[in-house]
């Protein structure tokens, strides 16, 4: 495409490209007349410019600050709001087609183990996929379910886009599940995490001190990224009491923890944000699950945020309807969190969790972007436009298709409209 | 008259025979006690209250502008503009929208109550494909901190129904939401009883792993089927004891069984069907299922592919109950639209109701109500937010057989009622005040008004 400079002529030639003509193999592209929420510390820049170059963007800007730039479309957001598109954590997405048909669920094996690597079982044409960007969610950090032993495995981080190459990061965090203990005590997962860092602390002090040491297993290896590059541990845990021994070994191991699940977090708020841990909770949470659960409520997430814990929103135990995260922080929001917080909880918070380069409309970020029709934590808004990596994307799925089928007269069997 | 002589013949010899018992004094008339664990709700306190210049959905399809509700002794007793006070507690619900209490067909509360513990799963009894026997009112924990959770939704009224393992699971019971120390103190008056039932892959799953029937879908039907044939004999039986009886026979009344008593209320249209019921083909079978033996085929809950059948559900009167998202967990539950609710709708003489399954979703069915809404609107629909509302309100009271006491905003209909602090199908709307026969039992701005359990009382 030629090149356009901004220009009267180019907006309108824009305005008709917003709903007309797809950018997708655009080399550089702006998002003009935006209202964009930048999740930065710029915050909320009203009519702005995004400049997209090879998938990254490489500025933002208040339009009459960026007067003049070369790209080769233009696209008029008509003074849309613009968000980064939004990271989901702690689901199966991709590992699962549906839940109950056991061929086609990849999350969970009783063998699973620390080097139980989730990324391999990743299906980018899951029906899911398709429709998750329905909820403007770009990218996910997918969780595996693990099996018997303590750790679940390693979670991977995959962008939407649904195409063959969309795992970004592979093993980029260790979960690991403590807590409650259905046949016995929750003392043997809480001992043998114990025993297993103080074991690795312990070779590791000691290689340092002999060269010839025996190449680590496996195991071993993932346990020294732990403690040597400070590879995320996710800890899985509801009780206060569970979370202040895991807030211990942070500080004993210099673990680079992070929270997931965290009932009752809020007991322990100042202790977690002091010690800069990062908390995942699902916002919906607001029944005593279990004895671990008691302090479940719909305020838990203005309270940690407000107590400056680095708070990470997510539907905990769902991967069909992944989609509906960007509901749970409207909940958040009338409950008492801020409104930009509760946008960052879904995207800057986790892209600096798990070291994932998106997550906030600034320059040198990937170009996963989001153009809604009006607030994006409501009901009524819709996503108009989304990109991955800086190329659109459609938000149908077969749902849509079934839809479509169902609603369109026809003289023959429904099964002859496609 | 040659052709009446048998006949006067036979009348004689009858009459002859009949003559014996009549001589003999009748026994006692067995009867059942149709309603062994009656009522016992009280109203909480209330006044006269009017609820003034509000956003009022009626339920019913209309959205009044500025509008009053009026309740006195639990009835709403006008609905309109600048209506007058007197003597009534004023609530100035200027912004505020306010809808009739919500009411969820499906809940679990109570049954499968938090914390999941398992001494507290009593919702499901997977003893048996058939347990018409059961009744999931004697499962009821009423401590279950959700029945507050879900009030503060908005939720006055709810069906409380057993899990779907069995083809029969049993009883479900209406509830009105107020805190209570016994399941009769939250018991709706008159409320006629549901029988659960469940299609598809739970009974079939379960009883087929223990190697007995169902272990596939034709085993389901055989099993409902048997049932029914066993339920059709055993009410004759009870109907000629009847009549007998009445004609002055001393004659045995047939063994109780308490599995077939249920069956035969729901011959008699006493006892509604809900039936868990996923996929289309076997929806369209369980219609065919009533008429084999003469009963309506009810409420069909879950209903994922009720827009592939929508014409048939309205032509044979059938609500479908629904989620607005839920998928993928089963096969069953593969082929879901988030249009769903909005394409059995548009059917003439539908009756969409819109369910939670759910002790979360069941505190926001406002706006479960509101995705589907949207969803559809983004697709060619034109729904709105008076007609939205129907499918939790006057909907759902139909299918539980209440529509006729509540479920919308009219006058004489009980006054359950919920004040919402800006329009319901908002993300940010909340209940701000609910009303249960013109009582206020949830108030968000005052402590005095927000029931804590049992349970989580005094907990650190």
């Amino acid at each position: 495409m030629k090149k356009l400079t901004q220009s009267l002529l180019a907006l309108s030639v824009a305005s008709a490209m917003f709903t007309t003509v797809g950018v997708a193999n655009a080399e550089s592209f702006a998002i003009t007349n935006a209202k964009v929420h930048t999740s930065t510390e710029q915050g909320v820049i009203d009519n702005a410019v995004i400049i997209v170059n090879d998938g990254v963007i490489t500025n933002v800007a208040a339009t009459d600050k960026l007067t003049s730039f070369e790209v080769d479309s233009v696209i008029d957001a008509q003074g849309k709001i613009v968000t980064p598109g939004l990271i989901s954590s702690m689901n199966i997405l991709g590992l699962v087609e549906v839940s109950a048909v056991a061929d086609s669920s990849d999350a969970r094996d009783k063998k699973a183990d620390i080097t139980f690597d989730a990324s391999y079982g990743y299906n980018p044409k899951a029906s899911s996929i398709a429709y998750t960007r329905k909820g403007g969610i770009t990218r996910n950090v997918v969780t595996p379910a693990g099996g018997e032993d303590i750790f679940a495995g390693q979670t991977f981080v995959a962008d939407l886009s649904g195409d063959w190459d969309s795992i970004t990061q592979a093993n980029n965090a260790v979960v690991v599940e403590l807590g409650a203990n259905h046949e016995g005590s929750r003392v043997i997962y809480t001992q043998q995490l114990v025993n297993e860092l103080e074991k690795a602390h312990k070779a590791l002090t000691k290689d340092s001190k002999d060269k010839e040491a025996d190449e680590p297993e496996a195991a071993d290896k993932i346990l020294n990224q732990i403690l040597q590059d400070k590879k995320p541990l996710v800890v899985a845990v509801e009780r206060a009491s569970d979370i202040l021994i895991v807030l211990k070994l942070k500080q004993q191991y210099d673990l680079n923890v992070v929270l997931v699940g965290a009932a009752d977090a809020v007991l322990v708020a100042d202790e977690i944000a002091k010690a800069e841990v990062p908390v995942i909770i699902d916002a919906m949470r607001n029944l005593p699950e279990n004895f671990d659960s008691l302090h479940n409520h719909l305020t838990n997430a203005a309270k940690l945020d407000a107590a400056g814990v680095k708070v990470i929103l997510s539907s905990l135990g769902d991967s069909h309807n992944v989609y509906s995260l960007r509901y749970s922080a409207g909940t958040a929001v009338a409950n008492g969190m801020d409104y930009n917080a509760a946008l960052e909880a879904m995207t800057v918070n986790v892209a600096e969790t798990f070291n994932i380069n998106s997550g906030q409309i600034a320059k040198g970020k990937v170009a996963d972007i989001v153009i809604w029709s009006g607030d994006p934590f409501e009901y009524s808004s819709q996503v108009l436009t989304m990109f991955i990596n800086g190329e659109q994307q459609s938000t149908e799925s077969r749902h849509d298709k079934l839809r479509q089928r169902y609603t369109t007269p026809s003289d023959l069997p429904r099964a002859y409209t496609k | 008259m040659t052709k009446m002589m048998p006949s006067l013949v036979m009348i004689a010899v009858t009459a002859t025979l009949m003559g014996c018992t009549q001589a003999e004094a009748q026994d006692p008339k067995v009867t059942i006690n149709k309603n062994p664990y009656p009522s016992t709700y009280q109203v909480l306190p209330r006044q006269k209250t009017i609820l003034k210049n509000a956003t009022v959905l009626t339920g019913v399809g209309e959205k009044l502008l500025n509008a009053d509700v009026v309740m006195l002794d639990g009835k709403i007793i006008a609905v309109g503009q600048n209506l007058a006070e007197d003597g009534a507690s004023v609530v100035d619900a200027t912004g505020k929208w306010l809808t009739p209490g919500i009411i969820d067909v499906h809940s679990h509360l109570g049954v499968y109550p938090s914390p999941h513990a398992e001494s507290h799963e009593d919702g499901n009894e997977m003893t048996n494909p058939n347990t018409a026997e059961v009744w999931s009112e004697h499962s009821v924990w009423p401590q279950d901190p959700g029945f507050n959770r879900a009030r503060e939704g908005g939720i006055t009224t709810l069906q409380i129904l057993p899990g779907s393992a069995n083809l029969i699971g049993g009883r479900g019971v209406t509830l009105k939401n107020v805190p209570s120390e016994t399941m009769q103190g939250m018991k709706f008056p008159q409320a006629p009883y549901g029988l659960k039932m469940a299609c598809g892959e739970n009974p079939k799953g379960l009883y087929g792993s223990r190697n007995q029937l169902p272990m596939t879908r034709m085993g389901n039907m055989a099993g409902y089927r048997q049932a029914f044939i066993e339920a059709t004999e055993y009410k004759r039986a009870w109907d000629k004891y009847e009549a007998d009886y009445n004609a002055g026979k001393n004659v045995q009344a047939p063994k109780r069984d308490l599995m077939l008593d249920t069956l035969k209320g729901v011959l008699e249209g006493e006892i509604l069907i809900h039936n868990h019921c996923y996929k289309a083909e076997e929806m369209a079978m369980m219609i065919d299922l009533g008429k084999e033996f003469n009963y309506h085929s009810g409420t069909f809950h879950h209903a994922i592919e009720a827009y592939k059948i929508a014409d048939k559900l309205a032509e044979n009167g059938n609500c479908a109950a629904m989620w607005p998202d839920w998928w993928g967990f089963k096969m069953e539950a593969y082929d879901m639209v988030l249009e769903n609710v909005a394409i059995v709708d548009s059917v003439k003489n539908s009756c969409a109701v819109v369910h939670s399954d759910s002790s979360v979703t069941i505190q926001r069915l406002n706006q479960e109500s509101a995705k589907i809404m949207h969803s559809a609107n983004a697709n060619g629909f034109d729904y709105k937010e008076e007609h939205a509302i129907s499918w939790i309100t006057s909907n759902a009271a139909k299918s539980l057989g209440i529509a006729d006491k509540t479920g919308s905003l009219e006058v004489g209909k009980n006054a359950d009622v919920v004040m919402w602090n800006q329009n319901p199908f908002s993300v940010y709307a909340k209940a701000e005040q609910v009303f249960i026969d013109g009582a206020k039992v949830f108030d968000a701005n005052d402590e005095r008004y927000q029931a804590q359990s049992d349970f989580l009382l005094g907990q650190q």
